[in-house]
């Protein structure tokens, strides 16, 4: 959805979204007459709803699986513990539409991540800064992503992190989970916008433009983790927000065991377009 | 309009011509009367209409289907696919027959209405399947016959099989052999049995034990891979399998679907609505209500309490089962409904023939490996090359 996304979109509450016209925005959908208001009739800018508290309303999905606006859903779980298994009453919309799976870092996320993965749902995991449980879940869900061959659909933001470690341009963290608060303005019930994950919505610092670069400017100035951490170019300091005081330790093993997965697909896919090399060129070797 | 296709199970008769010993449905003379069609379509292209859905595959059954007679279905398929067309909708019908009744009398109406193919079952060694007089030697023997008839009139016959004690003790080679070389048959499909219905004596001959039908089917899949994956012969679900685990678009069994309640219903003669033909003929406690008595199919789906444990059985597995921690659970998603409660007498648990599942998925998993490194292998391509008579400098 990223891709879509680009600057600026609107996320915003359903009832601020009815005055935003062709202008690209998201809106936040918190229950049915929400979630149908757009379905009847989305305005053009309208790119995706952002569903919110509504897995447990299973007759919402039953009448939503029969709408044909193909406007993709990202559903976003509150509780991954207590709500992955409603996953699949998400099935159905699929069928009609793309849908993302967005999970907290906390308690139940490997579960919703393997569900959703088993369903074909791409996921976005938001780790904001994780606690220690937290990181927990998250290294389990990059074993999964790593390693379980039924994964199909990207799982962000471990798929954009390996690709960006392989060369690929996917941008910064911010941007991957569309946090970047000049390509994504997140606004509140008045219509402020603002970087996600602060209550201050409207701080001047937020929403001023450059954002991600003038925070990263600043750790970098404190000396602090950022200054030399390996993982700065990807990272852009997104897990010092809200709290600088914050100890990336456990996030610098998640990097470290990516970029080691990275390494090892670097190091097979050589090895594959050496064979390949030699096998096409007979003076080089190989089988004759 | 909706790409999702529905489907449904429709048995025009419960009565059967034989007597299979095995045999779980509740089997009455009552047959689908030419005047309710164009009641039971109407209420079906409602449902269709309702759902956006384009598309209905009906798959006839029964009972036996073939004690309906060609006319009957000529008619039937006349009156469904007219309404159908009037409402923009369309109409697929397949035909699973006995094969026992068949005569020339059916070409016609299997060229026009389903499409030239039909669908039988036969299991080896054949030993429940029987006519009322005769036994099983004999219904061997018609139904051999009938299949060469229908062969020889053009018709594509698949044919599903049934395992049961004698057949894990006959090996995987004389069970693929006897369909592929005796029978000449080129697509052929394994079902798992399972007790279905009231319980009956016979039905421990399909109480298998979970290892040695593992060890069955893998042998069949490994098999098949040798002699009959590159040479056309399709053996269901192991094909579906390899197509999957390949990356290629697959139609897995009904068994193994995220969710089989919204994919289709079973409606018998009497207009009673089930989750699928075994449901219906079996289970009245698990009916979902009656086609021609509740003029709104949709709202029958939407508000019968009998489904709902269909719709929610795949949560409750990932709740309360290891499906979730499975490394199939994509492809599985806790099996099949009626399997379990047949076995288990409710179906909020996973398929009791889970471990067999595993081994099948293990084995299309490695095959597929297999496949998929031998396409992408310089080795392999300088093969095929040579083979092609084409320098692989070139």
């Amino acid at each position: 959805m990223s891709e879509e996304a680009t600057p600026p979109l609107r996320i915003l509450p359903s009832a601020l979204a009815e005055a935003n016209g062709d202008l690209p925005f998201v809106a936040i959908v918190r229950n049915r007459e929400e979630l149908f208001r757009w379905l009847r009739d989305p305005l053009p800018g309208l790119r995706w709803l952002q569903v919110e508290g509504m897995l447990g309303d299973s007759e919402a999905w039953t009448e939503a699986a029969h709408d044909k606006s193909h406007i993709p859903f990202d559903v976003v779980l509150s509780d991954p513990a207590s709500e992955f298994s409603n996953l699949y009453r998400l099935v159905d919309s699929s069928a009609e539409r793309e849908v993302r799976v967005t999970v907290p870092a906390g308690p139940g996320l490997a579960k919703a991540v393997r569900l959703a993965a088993a369903l074909r749902f791409p996921v976005r995991i938001l780790p904001g800064q994780p606690t220690a449980a937290a990181l927990g879940e998250l290294r389990e869900v990059l074993e999964f992503y790593l390693h379980e061959p039924m994964v199909e659909a990207p799982i962000e933001f471990l798929h954009s992190l390996l690709a960006s470690m392989e060369g690929g341009d996917t941008g910064s963290l911010w941007m991957i989970l569309e946090e970047d608060p000049d390509v994504f303005h997140h606004c509140d019930a008045d219509g402020r916008a603002g970087v996600p994950r602060t209550d201050d919505s409207g701080c001047v610092e937020a929403g001023s433009p450059g954002f991600v670069e003038n925070w990263l400017k600043g750790l970098i100035a404190q000396e602090g983790e950022c200054a030399a951490c390996p993982w700065q170019q990807p990272c852009r300091g997104y897990f010092k927000w809200p709290d600088p005081a914050y100890s990336c330790q456990g996030i610098k093993g998640l990097f470290s065991s990516i970029q080691a997965a990275g390494n090892e697909i670097r190091k097979e896919l050589a090895s594959f377009t050496a064979a390949e090399a030699a096998m096409s060129d007979p003076d080089e070797g190989g089988e004759r | 309009m909706s790409e999702r296709v529905f489907s449904v199970i429709l048995l025009p008769t419960s009565d059967c011509n034989v007597a299979c010993e095995y045999c779980f449905e509740h089997k009455e003379p009552h047959r689908l009367s030419p005047a309710l069609l164009p009641l039971l379509t109407r209420r079906l292209l409602d449902h269709l209409e309702a759902e956006q859905i384009e598309e209905c595959e009906i798959y006839w059954q029964g009972g036996e289907a073939m004690i309906m007679g060609p006319a009957w279905f000529e008619n039937a398929g006349e009156i469904m696919n007219r309404a159908a067309a009037e409402r923009g909708r369309r109409f697929v019908h397949y035909l699973q027959t006995n094969l026992i009744s068949y005569s020339p009398a059916w070409n016609g109406v299997i060229q026009k209405m389903f499409n030239g193919s039909l669908g039988t079952s036969m299991d080896y060694p054949n030993l429940y399947r029987k006519l009322f007089k005769g036994g099983a030697a004999a219904y061997t023997k018609l139904w051999t016959k009938r299949l060469r008839e229908a062969k020889s009139a053009g018709i594509a016959v698949g044919v599903i099989a049934v395992l049961h004690r004698a057949s894990l003790e006959a090996g995987p080679e004389r069970f693929y052999r006897y369909f592929t070389e005796e029978l000449g048959l080129s697509d052929f499909q394994v079902n798992t049995p399972f007790p279905g219905g009231p319980a009956k004596e016979v039905e421990g001959g399909f109480q298998l034990d979970s290892r040695e039908l593992a060890e069955f089917m893998v042998g069949l899949f490994d098999l098949w891979m040798t002699e009959g994956y590159s040479s056309g012969v399709s053996v269901g679900p192991f094909d579906a399998l390899i197509d999957h685990f390949t990356g290629e678009q697959a139609r897995l069994p009904c068994i193994w679907k995220e969710n089989c309640s919204n994919q289709f219903i079973s409606v018998d003669a009497k207009g009673t609505v089930a989750q699928c033909d075994c449901w219906v003929t079996s289970y009245p406690e698990y009916f979902f209500g009656n086609i021609f008595r509740e003029a709104d199919l949709t709202r029958m789906l939407k508000t019968s309490r009998a489904r709902r444990d269909f719709v929610e059985r795949p949560k409750h597995l990932v709740e309360d089962e290891d499906c979730l921690s499975c490394r199939y659970l994509s492809i599985c998603h806790g099996g099949c409904p009626v399997r379990t409660y047949s076995a288990l007498g409710t179906m909020m648990a996973k398929d009791p023939y889970c471990e067999v599942y595993k081994a099948v998925f293990a084995c299309a998993e490695a095959h597929a490996g297999e496949i998929l490194r031998a396409r992408a292998s310089p080795v392999v391509s300088l093969r095929r090359a040579h083979e092609l008579g084409v320098s692989a400098t070139q």
